[in-house]
């Protein structure tokens, strides 16, 4: 592969990063091919030891999106590392998916139960005390207040495990690249 | 498979030797990536993302040098958590490789290559 291939594949796979990484990224590898060139070797010597540009950019890429939800916990920097995750695309991550979709069905399940009670509450907060309630209208206050703050309660611990999921698949992906790719591979 | 274990030892001490290369002198990613090809034969292109991770992580920072010739360089140094990084990997490694040694027995003056 020339220089030339090698750069059009590696800016082809960069795309979807923000511009400045991605203009990090290339000088990177255009220095590398300066040097390498420098050093009295063929272009398709140095683009042959550099490896697969797809395959370096999947790297780059995941590790900008798992980078992404550890400086924010926030509902886009979670699609970015799923995103990240997803996109490895490999086989022994495929094998971890049935169990992580089972996770993930039953943090849903927990999500819908939260909601399921937190309407409950406000439904029994709001018309229960007008509809003359058994046990008067305070009962009715206080028992829809109650489905309220555990209807809250629940969907914080429904959070917390959600969290804990993706930063346990960020850390089995990181350790997929990093090691059991290349020992796949080999 | 004996390559698929050497790829993975590789791998696996590859942070390790990155720090080790840093904490002698700062470095640019092309002499560190042959200096690595040449030693433990790691492919070339794995410095990058790696030395993305080591910034991202705090471990090592950047600066470059002005070149007479073409572009300035940029060059990579070792932060302070990066140098306690690299003392508590290194002692991690020796004791390991001590502990496999023994149990190998490469230190009794078997087959050593």
């Amino acid at each position: 592969m020339t220089r030339q291939a090698f750069m059009a594949r590696l800016r082809e796979g960069l795309g979807g990063l923000p511009p400045a990484a991605q203009a990090e990224i290339v000088a990177d590898y255009e220095a590398h091919f300066a040097d390498g060139l420098a050093a009295g070797r063929s272009e398709e010597a140095v683009a042959a030891s550099l490896g697969d540009p797809a395959r370096l950019a999947h790297e780059l890429h995941a590790e900008a999106g798992f980078r992404r939800w550890e400086t924010r916990r926030s509902p886009s920097g979670a699609a970015a590392a799923v995103l990240a995750f997803l996109g490895l695309g490999a086989l022994d991550l495929l094998f971890l998916l049935p169990i992580l979709m089972a996770i993930v069905g039953v943090l849903i399940g927990f999500g819908a139960a939260a909601i399921a009670i937190f309407v409950a509450g406000v439904v029994t907060f709001v018309v229960g005390p007008v509809t003359g309630a058994p046990g008067g209208p305070v009962v009715a206050l206080l028992l829809g207040l109650g489905l309220i703050t555990g209807a809250a309660s629940l969907a914080a611990l429904v959070a917390i495990a959600s969290i804990g999921t993706i930063n346990a698949s960020v850390w089995y992906a990181r350790l997929h690249y990093r090691v059991l790719k290349p020992a796949l591979e080999s | 498979m004996p390559e698929a274990i050497e790829i993975q030892l590789r791998k696996g001490v590859l942070e390790l030797c990155v720090l080790a290369l840093l904490a002698e002198h700062d470095g640019y990613a092309y002499d560190i990536a042959s200096r690595l090809a040449g030693a433990i034969g790691m492919g070339e292109g794995t410095i990058y993302p790696l030395m993305r991770r080591l910034q991202n992580e705090g471990l090592v920072e950047t600066y470059l040098v002005e070149s007479p010739a073409g572009p300035s360089r940029k060059y990579y140094r070792l932060t302070a958590a990066g140098r306690r990084s690299f003392q508590s990997q290194k002692t991690a490694w020796s004791a390991f490789a001590g502990a496999v040694e023994d149990i190998v027995g490469l230190n009794k003056g078997g087959e050593a290559a």
